[in-house]
């Protein structure tokens, strides 16, 4: 009876590791780290950056983006834009392919964008549709007013053609064709098994260079090339793999023992060994997220623009990034610029002096407003957990400490609670940050306007004003001048204190060919090759 | 001794229904909620997908709608991870969690024993001061500092294993087991030389050696059945923690364990996963309790009478 219990308890166990051995990974697979698990898999639902590369390569929408960011068609051969901005044609490759051989119609990008904006589908990616570009009618789809499919202006007149019409013109729309917010939906297999489809390898029916071979949770993703994608013949690589690399310092590990070629981060406290001693394998460029430490308007004395001011031009914003974070944030004094080359925005008005010049001024208007060191202000900022975002706060306390007498508390939360905690309003300075979008101004300004964040308590008409003019605009230069009138309003108003543009950091093996960086950080692997 | 164990099932379903209760509650107390993330989606979407989630209820009627799952076995689904179901995660993560945790306690259990024999059958000899080393070693040294130094020379200095992830069969579980056993090494082979040293004293034991017994048929026969006891007592409550408690060895070697999405789930509010992981956690150390109570009453005929 024992030894029987022993024998089946050891079969049991060997059976187990038995199953384990595979294949290691060959030289034909391109593995990538993609931080922690993926949300999801579903293209309409997913809302990570991370699991949107996996994304991007397994579906392609109706373009596509180049390693710089640059767009390119995609499913899509060509577009019109119709002269008032409002209208885009779409006109469709001939020939395109589902990965199960299919056709793919114009008809499914459609359903996506239906799909999407469906409430029982409890995506969070309407809004690309109904706020960032106002595709008519989609909005009260996605609030549920009518279940009318008809009434959106997004339509499929023929099998090759797409048409989207706008409320407004948007210059920036195409950023948004792509496969993360715009992946076609192939509806037989979605009708058939649900949502479960998009994480099921037999059955998944995709559109993009990539198939998904195989789904672990919590362990990696396999992709192979897909034979059916209209582009396969120029996809280098066969095989790629997304692992889940949660903790940096073994993602460093196994970068370093060759099981990783792109990593999704690097541990900050090693940027500097590293880039003395792989100085080419290193990565550091920006991305699309700034952050900025928001002054709670409601709570005096932060009401007096002075005292914000003084707190603002105190931070010593190269000291801070270069010295005391070092995780290579790039120092701003703007919000919305630093994204798009072809946009000239304002910077705070002090961005020319010097920062001994910057402290005197500051030390002025806070004895203006009657605080100093003799009469400290206390105030408190509210920062997420990070190391590198705690360690940002301790050093803009110690800068407010050092010139300008003030007891600045750092109080730290987890992110759900630090999310919350804005609206809550117990704040008196809140690290804040914003991912755009995409790389422009306008995802960044627009998110400002007093009458889309109430959070902010910002009462600003002129804001609203500036940029309803700007939204009629479908110019892209003069849209982008008049953007910058805006932002002028927005930083003249010393509502928030910017700081810097935070980075993306990747270590990319030797062997990976083809790598390029851009703020909104598209590296799709069909543009890579390994050596 | 069916008595016995109706008592033990009953005492501990009652100890998981507070388990769950307290959970479910005390969870709901931190700030933020499972979607508490992007400020830009509109209140009615916002809404919306609370809807889906059954968020927008009362606390109340989202607890009885939880038990009234619990009773068809539906765990509810995941908010964290859109595509799976709590079940789903976990029938995912926890064969490996059980696989690293139950080698790593066979192989705590032959080295530590194997050590606190020799300890204590041969006293402050070279066998001893070794066990005594690595006992001070495994208890002290912290498993995310042990973990990530072996990491380095036997991955990347030997590249004898690979440094983390699955793809490498079994070779990808060694370090991770290893990491996982040491601490217990270092606790089972003091148990069992203590305990030895104290049978070895017993009056039965000096009848035995009296009567002529050789020693390593004494020690077989009567010396380790009663040494063992304490050690199978430490094992039970041991294997569970080794399974729950295996969050930094996951994180650290790249697994895809259970412990991982339970700090996760935790961070990202994802109400029905951390109790369906607490619920299994709990009922893990209950069972396991249960059975190392039977097994103690099966070797020890004293505790099978009375109480």
């Amino acid at each position: 009876m024992r030894r029987h219990l022993a024998i089946t308890l050891g079969g049991l166990m060997l059976a187990a590791s038995l199953a384990l051995s595979g294949p290691a990974t060959a030289d034909d697979t391109l593995d990538r780290g993609i931080g922690s698990e993926w949300s999801s898999l579903d293209p309409q639902v997913n809302f990570d950056a991370a699991a949107g590369w996996i994304q991007s390569d397994a579906y392609e929408g109706l373009v596509n983006f180049d390693g710089s960011g640059k767009v390119i068609p995609g499913a899509a051969e060509s577009w019109d834009i119709s002269a008032d901005g409002k209208t885009y044609v779409f006109h469709l490759r001939d020939g395109l392919k589902w990965s199960n051989g299919d056709p793919l119609v114009a008809q499914d990008f459609v359903n996506a964008v239906l799909r999407t904006l469906n409430p029982d589908t409890a995506s969070e990616k309407g809004y690309y549709f109904y706020s960032v570009i106002k595709v008519k009618g989609a909005e009260a789809l996605a609030n549920g007013e009518t279940k009318d499919a008809t009434t959106l202006g997004m339509t499929a007149p023929d099998d090759r053609t797409v048409v989207i019409e706008m409320e407004t013109p948007n210059p920036h729309m195409l950023d948004l064709m792509g496969a993360f917010q715009l992946a076609p939906l192939h509806s037989p297999s979605f009708e058939a098994m649900g949502a479960g489809v998009f994480i099921d390898p037999a059955h998944v029916v995709s559109n993009g260079a990539y198939i998904i071979k195989e789904v672990v949770p919590q362990s990696h993703v396999l992709l192979e090339r897909n034979p059916n994608y209209w582009d396969a013949a120029n996809v280098k690589i066969p095989f790629v793999k997304y692992h889940v690399t949660e903790d940096v310092n073994t993602e460093l590990k196994r970068y370093q023992a060759g099981e990783i070629d792109i990593t999704y981060d690097i541990p900050v406290n090693q940027i500097a060994a590293l880039q003395e001693s792989i100085p080419d394998q290193v990565s550091i460029s920006p991305s699309t997220e700034v952050t900025y430490y928001s002054f709670n308007l409601k709570r005096p004395p932060l009401d007096n623009i002075d005292v914000r001011r003084a707190l603002s031009l105190a931070i010593d914003r190269e000291t801070l990034e270069g010295k005391i974070v070092k995780g290579g944030a790039v120092p701003t004094y703007s919000f919305a610029g630093g994204f798009d080359p072809d946009y000239h925005g304002p910077q705070i008005a002090e961005a020319g002096m010097s920062q001994a010049e910057r402290e005197a001024a500051a030390k002025d208007l806070f004895a203006k407003a009657g605080y100093g060191p003799d009469n400290p202000l206390k105030l408190n900022i509210v920062t997420t957990v990070a190391e590198d975002r705690i360690r940002l706060a301790q050093g803009v306390a110690l800068m407010w400490k050092k010139v300008l007498g003030v007891d600045a508390q750092v109080d730290s939360m987890e992110r759900k609670a630090w999310l919350d905690a804005f609206y809550a309003g117990g704040w008196d300075v809140f690290a804040d940050d914003l991912v755009g979008d995409f790389a422009g101004p306008e995802t960044f300004l627009a998110y400002m306007r007093p009458s889309a964040d109430s959070g902010y308590n910002w009462v600003k008409p002129e804001y609203d004003a500036a940029m309803d003019a700007a939204a009629e605009e479908a110019d892209p230069a003069k849209r982008n001048e008049k953007l910058a009138v805006a932002e002028k309003i927005l930083l003249d108003d010393y509502i928030f204190a910017p700081i810097a543009i935070e980075p993306v950091r990747h270590l990319v093996s030797p062997h990976v060919k083809g790598w390029a960086t851009s703020p909104a950080g598209y590296n799709n692997s069909q543009f890579l090759s390994l050596e | 001794m069916l008595r016995f164990i109706g008592r033990r099932v009953w005492d501990g379903g009652l100890t998981l229904a507070a388990l769950v209760t307290l959970t479910f509650f005390v969870m709901r107390l931190a700030p933020g909620g499972p979607f508490s993330k992007s400020r830009k989606i509109s209140p009615e979407i916002l809404a919306n997908i609370q809807k889906t989630y059954h968020l927008d209820e009362p606390v109340w009627m989202q607890f009885g709608r939880y038990v009234k799952g619990l009773v068809t076995f539906d765990l509810g689904p995941s908010t964290r991870f859109r595509d799976y179901t709590v079940g789903d995660m976990i029938s995912a993560g926890l064969p490996w969690s059980v696989t690293i945790g139950i080698w790593a306690i066979i192989v705590a259990t032959l080295i530590g024993v194997a050590l606190g024999v020799a300890g204590a059958m041969r006293r402050n000899s070279a066998a001893d001061y070794v066990a005594g080393i690595v006992g001070v070693v495994g208890v002290a040294v912290p498993i995310f500092v042990i973990g990530p130094l072996l990491q380095s020379v036997f991955a990347l200095r030997l590249g004898w294993v690979p440094v983390g992830g699955i793809g490498a069969g079994w070779r990808a579980l060694v370090l991770p087991i290893l990491v996982l056993a040491l601490p217990n090494v270092a606790y089972i082979s003091r148990l069992t030389r203590s305990s030895m040293i104290e049978t070895l004293r017993e009056n039965y034991v000096r009848t035995a050696r009296a009567k002529g017994v050789g020693a390593a048929r004494m020690v077989r026969r009567h010396v380790l059945k009663g040494t063992l006891l304490p050690v199978i007592a430490y094992l039970g409550p041991a294997t569970a923690a080794i399974i729950t408690g295996s969050i930094l060895i996951e994180t650290i070697f790249a697994l895809p364990g259970i412990g991982r999405h339970f700090v996760d789930a935790a961070l990202n509010r994802d109400y029905p996963l951390v109790m369906g992981i607490t619920l299994l956690y709990g009922a893990l150390l209950i069972v396991l309790n249960i059975a190392t109570d039977l097994i103690r009453a099966w070797i020890d005929p004293r505790l099978r009478n009375g109480r």
